[in-house]
């Protein structure tokens, strides 16, 4: 077992448990050792903290990084927002005025920025530590047939020189992920589409929202794939918002990737919280018939 | 514009502007900017409205046009957040950052968006920017989860407090 600092931040451990749940079931079957930190608030939020006043967002996120460099582990990310400003910090403060600047602040509550703890989205901790042949080898229900849709979201991949997750023009985890599992990954029209949600007021996150649920329908596929929670809010209640005000109907569940992996090692659809779900991934369901015929 | 009255479209660069954004954290990439236009064409916002376009800001940026910039319901809040224009730039300009360097301007002067407040008063009260909830331990119960782990909040509040002058001897 590898051992790594698990980073949840807030929206996957309040909102959404069973994204939690799927993480903390699938990484032990797939040799990491998930390691809780102990007084991890907030990333901070990369949109409005941020945008209010960016050192002390610095600050607050080099404390985040302190308490895994305290254990000597590098920190994982289950949310694209808390890799976002976890990986940026982790960058910016390679600047030594910069990182001056915020131990200077840190110094208040004892503590100090070394730069020792390197940041990893729990996607790329997959495929870079487990390898997608080990997955494959964790699954116990072949998902042979599902079509799953896939919205990559913008801060997994993008700035590529500070995330350096995969290449932002034609990324290819998460297809790569999906076929571990036996499903077939489909890339729809707008894949590259931000979901809106970090942009202020309504008209033009509904015409987004729109453009990319228009494109996902077209592919008819079973399910819509990611990895972040923020684009998971915007596809399954956004979804339902968007299609009342439309007026059109576009009907694709989304689903958080560790719950479809969760699913295909075998975890009971109803043990993943999917009642919770607007949109309910309904298809997985033949699998579990066919496995327990 | 007529040639007549060119006389009064004469942009003088608004320094004070300028030295206020660079003492922002990345504020002072704009310079680098040679308004290429490659973050146009990747801008999310600017497809859905005629009013954002990041070249167009980093222009007014080089000018010093603060009133364009800086006003209440800034058009900079239509910015998506996708990072795109940072990937796209060839001069590391990173207009998103220079954009959020803008808002940080905007903030200090009292002129952040209700949302903006809400997480920042969300995350002063618990440290985290979803809300206390007593539905949230007996929903992650349901999955076996404990409950949330506090968050120091005293830890928290003493890194927010305003920075203390370099070598003031306090």
């Amino acid at each position: 077992m590898t051992r790594y600092a698990f980073f949840p931040g807030c929206l996957i451990p309040a909102r959404h448990p069973a994204m939690e749940f799927a993480i903390r079931s699938t990484l032990p079957k797939l040799g990491i050792e998930i390691v809780d930190l102990d007084g991890a608030s907030c990333c901070p939020d990369p949109i409005y903290f941020k945008s209010k006043d960016k050192l002390s967002w610095l600050t607050v996120a080099a404390r985040n990084l302190t308490l895994a460099e305290d254990l000597g582990l590098d920190i994982f990310t289950n949310c694209s927002g808390c890799t976002a400003t976890l990986s940026e910090t982790y960058h910016l403060l390679q600047d030594e005025e910069l990182r001056d600047r915020v131990n200077h602040r840190l110094a208040r509550i004892g503590r100090k920025y070394r730069g020792t703890s390197r940041v990893r989205h729990i996607a790329t901790l997959v495929r870079d530590e487990v390898g997608y042949d080990a997955v494959r080898e964790s699954v116990k229900r072949p998902l042979d047939g599902l079509r799953v849709a896939i919205h990559y979201g913008c801060h997994l991949l993008k700035p590529s020189r500070i995330m350096q997750v995969d290449n932002p023009d034609d990324p290819q985890v998460l297809e790569r992920l999906i076929e571990a599992l036996g499903a077939t990954p489909v890339r729809h029209g707008n894949w590259y589409l931000c979901c809106g949600k970090a942009c202020d007021g309504d008209e033009i996150p509904n015409q987004m929202m729109h453009d990319l649920l228009t494109t996902v329908h077209q592919e008819k596929a079973d399910v819509l794939g990611m990895i972040c929670p923020t684009c998971f809010g915007q596809f399954d209640h956004g979804q339902m918002k968007i299609a009342k005000l439309f007026d059109e109907d576009f009907h694709t569940p989304p689903i958080y990737y560790f719950q479809l992996l969760a699913f295909a090692q075998g975890v009971p659809y109803e043990r993943l919280g999917f009642d919770r779900q607007r949109f309910k991934p309904i298809a997985l369901q033949r699998y579990e018939e066919v496995a327990t015929k | 514009m007529s040639s007549s009255d060119a006389k009064d479209d004469i942009v003088r660069v608004d320094f004070a502007f300028k030295r206020e954004l660079a003492q922002k954290i990345e504020g002072n990439l704009a310079n680098f900017c040679y308004q290429c236009g490659a973050c146009v064409g990747d801008c999310p916002a600017t497809r859905y409205s005629s009013a954002f376009n990041p070249r167009e800001i980093m222009l007014k940026v080089l000018y010093g046009l603060e009133a364009e910039l800086l006003g209440p319901d800034s058009v900079l809040w239509q910015c998506t957040n996708c990072y795109g224009c940072h990937e796209r730039c060839p001069q590391e300009v990173k207009p998103v950052e220079v954009i959020i360097s803008l808002k940080n301007m905007l903030a200090d002067r009292g002129l952040a968006p209700p949302a903006a407040d809400r997480v920042i008063q969300t995350f002063m009260g618990n440290g985290r920017t979803v809300p206390d909830n007593p539905a949230i331990d007996k929903q992650r119960a349901k999955f076996g989860l404990p409950p949330l782990r506090p968050v120091p909040m005293d830890e928290i509040l003493a890194l927010l407090g305003p920075e203390d002058e370099e070598g003031s001897g306090s």
